[in-house]
């Protein structure tokens, strides 16, 4: 599975992948942009107003009768956040058209219907059509505001709200409702546009005959001066860890600890990390599950991810209230654990194999093929899938203690339920 | 050996043993990964059922899933570790209807198949495991309890059914799973995890002639009596307990959701053939392609969590409407005209046509993914549905046949209406 690249025009590179493997093709266009307060919500407007209709098929419904006509070709976008550049992504899956009469057909005909979503967008020429732009505010504001509804992930954004409130990093993926308030058409227009022809754009397709799609996109985009220049994160390193509690009307706490790494895609040892990362909560081999759930019976969900770009790692914990000190106390030991060295060696093994395993997977999975290299754009440095095979069956015990000794706490965020008189949960 | 061929020019061999148990293989030529899934055709639905000598026993609800937890654990801790050792991984999940084990692994395929069929059939189950287990199970309980979308769908059942068991939780809850003792679920251990009763399927670049030798010559002996199993469900009455529930939740919007309680009276391909009508039908009320949707959407009634499914077995059948919405009451009034009207007009056969376009290409591409292929030959083996004639059985499905299979089944006598509010509801008008 590997792609080959190609520059289409400065700025537009075009990576496919031949393969003749999945029933269906896939294409994904990436454009990123620094994290900004002032922008990112605009950016968080734009897949939901593109979705409303284009200048070939004016609202939902034709874009939808559009899709089934082709046999359930999807035409998707949606905002990816990683490290500090904010990713709008378009999606285009389709069956493979070899599977479909006309599929030769079929495939000019989906591939320059989603050129057509994605870059025509209903409206009067400078801005988008009001009724829409007004709508979809209303939406962007109900998603925002939605956020209450999934606990884990309204923790998850309170907790990076706090630990990075300092850094780009803080800023929601889907922006914020007071800037969303002031938002203008023509500002959030002019933004689009911006994006879509200053700012790289990166192309990616899976599936068989690519030929006829890389024709195709190559005579679709025109050449344009994308020399936007992008930032790299900013790397801070921890002063004093703090504590942050907030309650909320729920059931269930929900405990996230948040480290520094001082370790990114871009060092040599980034891989140690994630391995480190992985014996500690990746997995359900890890210490935390083994430790916080299987011994302690404190939670059902309990582990621990990175985010490469940026250098952190974070624990998340779904735990009794009454109990949450000890859960903490565990996890706790479990990062000292793993510093003074105490990692077997089959904690190790078991936990490369997992995560070679997992690489290798993707392999099989046509949306994971491209997915998996968002971080290498960002950070300007593609690894194919081989390459970090072999970066992680490289990585020793030492290695993997010594990076997890670089690590530090840094803030340690609880969503509490409400403590009420007659309180309706833990009385009985 | 029986050979059956996909539409995706593949081909899915299924063989019975005989011990009873139903295998299928599903080999994908270039993929790296092999999918194992082991299922019983048991889950929260069977909590009374025949026992040899003892006519027939009750279990606290949640069993099948606390069953499912407790078959992880071995005499010398769990399987996560040897798994993991091959770098797989290893899961499992319980239904109304069924519990499934399965595996997902790069290598050493033929081992993790082999733990699979042993880690299953071997429970080890203590006083002390068992009531250890019980926290974890009631956080998961918890972490449910705070999802709305879990809490109204628990709502909308608890209130269409008035005895049969799929208006519990599929976990049962607090209470139950503390009164959850060893001898009851070793009780539902030696009658549903018969090899009878269960089915094994393995997807990836493997050789199916092989695959079967290989479990035909591991699959470990049933020891225990096996047989006939007896299930016993109430009887339930035709009408809904309540028409009408709400509830309050720390929410950030109000949400609605609307149930039709059907007989179940399909088997089979009839089934099949129900189902497919059921869901053009409904697409053509919660579809992005219909001509209500963007009304609905613009007027802020729905969002884009409108949606819309039928879910039938043998021995159950409803259809759910659903969204989050500005205001429940005015949505409800809504979708009552969109249904009437639908029900009374002709279903246009150019818009059923397009529909079918869309679920025949859907169908196809649902072949790319392992976890989706092995559940839906495990679950449509048990419950006798014929998947492989779906495209056959798409293309015949008539206009007339939605229209009709909407105007009987979306009765409003028999319709449940769930709402939840959010808690602080009357600062945000």
């Amino acid at each position: 599975m590997k792609f080959t690249q190609c520059e289409l025009s400065e700025g537009v590179r075009l990576h496919l992948c031949e393969t003749d493997k999945f029933k269906s093709l896939t294409c994904k266009v990436f454009i990123q942009q620094d994290l900004k307060e002032k922008e990112a919500t605009s950016t968080a407007l734009l897949p939901l107003l593109l979705r409303r209709g284009s200048q070939k098929f004016p609202s939902t419904l034709h874009i939808a009768r559009e899709s089934e006509d082709l046999y359930a070709a999807e035409f998707g976008s949606d905002i990816l956040k990683v490290g500090e550049r904010q990713i709008l992504e378009f999606y285009f899956q389709m069956v493979d058209p070899s599977l479909l009469p006309q599929g030769e057909k079929l495939l000019e005909r989906s591939l320059r219907t989603f050129w057509e979503i994605f870059t025509n967008p209903q409206g009067p020429g400078d801005r988008f059509l009001d009724s829409y732009f007004t709508q979809e505010k209303r939406t962007l504001e109900q998603d925002l505001k939605g956020l209450v509804n999934d606990k884990r992930s309204y923790a998850l954004a309170r907790f990076t709200a706090h630990m990075c409130a300092e850094e780009p990093f803080r800023i929601y993926k889907y922006g914020d409702l007071e800037t969303l308030q002031q938002l203008e058409n023509k500002t959030v227009y002019d933004h689009y546009q911006n994006l879509l022809w200053k700012h790289p754009l990166d192309i990616f397709c899976v599936g068989s005959n690519l030929d006829q799609a890389a024709n195709l996109f190559a005579a679709l985009i025109p050449s344009a001066d994308r020399s936007v220049k992008l930032q790299k994160p900013v790397q801070v390193r921890v002063a004093k860890a703090h504590v942050v509690e907030e309650t909320m009307d729920l059931n269930q706490t929900v405990l996230v600890m948040g480290y520094r790494t001082n370790r990114t895609y871009r060092d040599d040892d980034y891989y140690a990390l994630l391995v480190g990362n992985g014996v500690l909560g990746g997995f359900p081999h890890s210490k935390l599950f083994m430790n916080v759930r299987e011994r302690a019976s404190l939670a059902y969900s309990v582990g621990s991810s990175i985010e490469g770009s940026k250098g952190l790692l974070t624990i998340t914990a779904g735990i009794s209230d009454d109990r949450r000190e000890q859960a903490a106390e565990i996890i706790n030991e479990q990062v000292r654990a793993i510093q003074a060295g105490q990692i077997s060696h089959e904690e190790l093994e078991q936990t490369k194999r997992g995560l070679i395993s997992a690489m290798t997977s993707i392999h099989d999975n046509p949306t994971g093929i491209i997915d998996r290299n968002v971080i290498g754009i960002v950070e300007d440095e593609l690894r194919s899938i081989d390459q970090v095979v072999e970066a992680i069956s490289r990585v020793g015990h030492d290695d993997c203690v010594r990076v997890m000794q670089g690590i530090q706490l840094d803030t340690t965020y609880l969503l509490r339920p409400e403590q009420k008189e007659g309180a309706r949960h833990g009385e009985n | 050996m029986e050979k059956i061929s996909t539409p995706t020019g593949e081909t899915v061999y299924t063989k019975t043993l005989p011990s009873g148990l139903c295998c299928f293989v599903l080999p994908k030529a270039q993929f790296l990964r092999t999918y194992g899934m082991l299922s019983t055709n048991y889950g929260s639905l069977d909590s009374k059922f025949g026992v040899p000598g003892a006519g027939s026993v009750d279990v606290p609800p949640g069993i099948a899933h606390f069953l499912e937890h407790k078959l992880f654990e071995e005499e010398d801790g769990n399987v996560f570790g040897r798994f993991a050792a091959w770098g797989a991984s290893v899961n499992a999940f319980t239904s109304y209807t069924q519990t499934s084990y399965l595996f997902s692994t790069t290598e050493n395929w033929e081992d993790c198949l082999l733990l699979l069929m042993e880690f299953v059939n071997n429970p080890f189950l203590t006083e002390e495991n068992v009531e250890k287990e019980k926290g974890i199970i009631i956080q998961e309980l918890q972490m449910y309890a705070d999802h709305p979308s879990h809490r109204i769908h628990s709502l909308l059942l608890e209130n269409m059914y008035s005895e049969h068991p799929i208006r519990l939780d599929i976990g049962g809850t607090e209470e139950s799973v503390q009164q959850t003792t060893v001898q009851d679920l070793m009780r539902c251990y030696n009658t549903f995890y018969q090899p009878g009763n269960m089915a094994l399927a393995v997807i990836g670049d493997v050789d199916p002639l092989q695959t079967f030798q290989l479990i035909e010559d591991n699959y470990p002996a049933w020891e225990q009596e096996a047989g006939p199993i007896e299930r016993f469900y109430p009887t339930e009455p035709r009408e809904v307990k309540q028409s009408w529930v709400e509830d309050r939740l720390p929410i950030s919007r109000p949400r609605y959701l609307l149930g039709f309680k059907h007989e179940p009276i399909w088997e089979g391909k009839e089934l099949l053939r129900q189902q497919i009508a059921m869901s053009l039908g409904m697409r053509l009320i919660a579809g992005r392609s219909s001509l209500n949707y963007e009304k609905l959407y613009e007027q802020d009634l729905i969002t884009d969590s409108f949606s819309a499914y039928f879910s039938a077995d043998p021995r159950y059948a409803y259809s759910v409407f659903g969204s989050e919405t500005r205001d429940p009451d005015a949505l409800h009034e809504a979708l009552t005209g969109v249904i009437n009207d639908l029900q009374a007009s002709k279903v246009a056969e150019g818009d059923v046509e397009r529909l079918k376009r869309q679920f025949y290409g859907a169908h196809l591409a649902s072949y790319d993914s392992f976890e989706y292929s092995a559940n839906r030959l495990i679950s449509s083996y048990f419950r006798k549905i014929p998947y492989h004639s779906f495209l056959d059985v798409l293309q015949s499905v008539t206009a007339a046949e939605v229209q009709e299979a909407l105007t009987e089944q979306l009765d409003w006598k028999r319709s449940t209406t769930a709402i939840i509010r959010p808690v602080n509801d009357h600062e945000q008008e």
